[in-house]
């Protein structure tokens, strides 16, 4: 499971539905939440978590996209299956994070340990796996 | 192999059923009968055990238990079946080794049964003073006694807590593997049944209506989703351009966020179907 040390930066909310900011050393990370625990607050430091399915990857991306959750990353492992590639990227900040794509689509991107890629995940795909501290 | 193939008429409380069963079982299957109370599982392990008469053909490899066109029944005492009841059946005014020896007078190898299921320090005791779970490990050695061809076992871990319904999974497995029976158990439990069985048959209304692997039995799919679950639909509350439905499974109460278009096809207080793909659920102790 990927795992991301992040901040609360914001809680914005409307009824029971609710979008938290991070901060992850300098990137700003959204997330997408129904109920929210209250002690979920400013300054407090979670640990944010996704799928790996649900992990997207860019390359020498051009135009906008809808993902909220756009890092910089760098593949530091790349694992090829008979159908699925399973990849290790290194944020900026340090952490590392997987990704489960087709092994099709690792082709046709022709990715590469060492390449610098987008990482894309959407709000709804990110939770809080952990509360460290406030 | 053993091929059964019976019919029998039962009185139930819904009426008349026609118990109608044509199964074969390769020898050392461990075979789960499920489906409803009602459907005739207990009175299938009885017809087999010989407790009670049927129309049809009951072949153990190469003996015949019963034909009924050749008035051949054989006396429950000549079949090769060890019989297992969810209430134990033990004699209580016996000691431990005497509820086994009762069966076949053959000490070593009650001892040893015994001693795989860590009974052999209770050997002298009376039943009536041993726990449920201890007292269900003596009908099972008792059944094992006279090596049954054919292990009947019905709903035997039901009455025990989920601790020690585990141990007792793994005991009856191993002695189902050290005496190369045959097994036959009624279980509603789908860890049991998964844990222990190689085949599932599920019986409606005395009818065989599926059977199969344990997976192919007890996954609920529904298209490609494989985490699925039935439930009432209790509430859809309107949030932003969303909607949330809640809706009760078993004890709990789970949200599912749906969108406008999904909701047309739903109405308050429906059965419903959540599920999700194998992909997506995250697990965490």
């Amino acid at each position: 499971m990927s795992g991301l040390t992040a901040i609360v930066k914001d809680v914005q909310k409307h009824d029971s539905l609710h979008i938290v900011k991070f901060d992850c050393e300098g990137q700003v990370l959204s997330m997408m939440s129904l109920e929210l625990e209250k002690t979920i607050q400013k300054g407090l430091k979670v640990k944010l978590s996704m799928k790996p399915t649900h992990v997207a990857i860019a390359k020498n991306l051009q135009g906008e996209l809808s993902y909220s959750n756009q890092l910089q990353a760098t593949i530091v492992k790349l694992e090829n299956g008979v159908l699925l590639s399973s990849l290790s990227l290194k944020l900026d900040s340090g952490s590392v994070i997987e990704s489960i794509i087709t092994k099709e689509s690792s082709n046709r991107m022709n990715l590469q340990v060492g390449e610098q890629v987008l990482v894309l995940i959407k709000a709804n795909e990110i939770f809080i796996k952990e509360v460290l501290s406030c | 192999m053993i091929n059964i193939n019976i019919q029998k008429t039962l009185h139930g409380s819904s009426g008349e059923m026609d118990l109608k069963v044509d199964l074969s079982i390769v020898q050392n299957d461990f075979v789960a009968l499920t489906g409803q109370s009602g459907s005739g599982k207990t009175t299938l392990l009885r017809i087999l055990a010989g407790l009670e008469e049927s129309r049809g053909v009951i072949e153990v490899g190469d003996e015949i238990w019963q034909d009924s066109n050749k008035r051949i029944y054989l006396a429950p005492q000549k079949r090769k079946i060890g019989f297992v009841f969810q209430d134990y059946a033990l004699f209580s005014n016996m000691s431990v080794e005497d509820n086994l020896l009762f069966v076949k007078k053959d000490r070593e190898l009650a001892s040893h049964l015994l001693e795989i299921t860590g009974l052999a320090l209770l050997k002298n005791r009376h039943t009536s003073t041993l726990s449920g779970g201890q007292k269900q490990r003596v009908s099972l050695c008792r059944a094992m006694m006279n090596s049954p061809k054919l292990l009947l076992m019905d709903e035997p871990l039901s009455a025990l807590d989920p601790s020690m319904r585990t141990k007792l999974q793994n005991e009856i497995l191993s002695l189902h593997k050290e005496f190369a029976t045959t097994t036959i158990m009624v279980s509603h439990d789908p860890s049991e049944i998964y844990r222990l069985a190689n085949r599932a048959v599920v019986l409606n209304l005395g009818q065989v209506i599926n059977e199969g692997t344990p997976k192919e039995i007890l996954l609920q799919t529904s298209g490609s989703a494989k985490f699925s679950f039935e439930g009432e639909l209790l509430d859809i509350i309107k949030v932003d351009v969303i909607h949330v439905a809640v809706i009760a499974i078993a004890q709990q109460i789970v949200e599912v966020v749906v969108s406008q278009e999904e909701i047309k096809r739903l109405s308050i207080g429906q059965i419903v179907r959540v599920s999700t793909k194998a992909f997506s659920p995250t697990i965490s102790e």
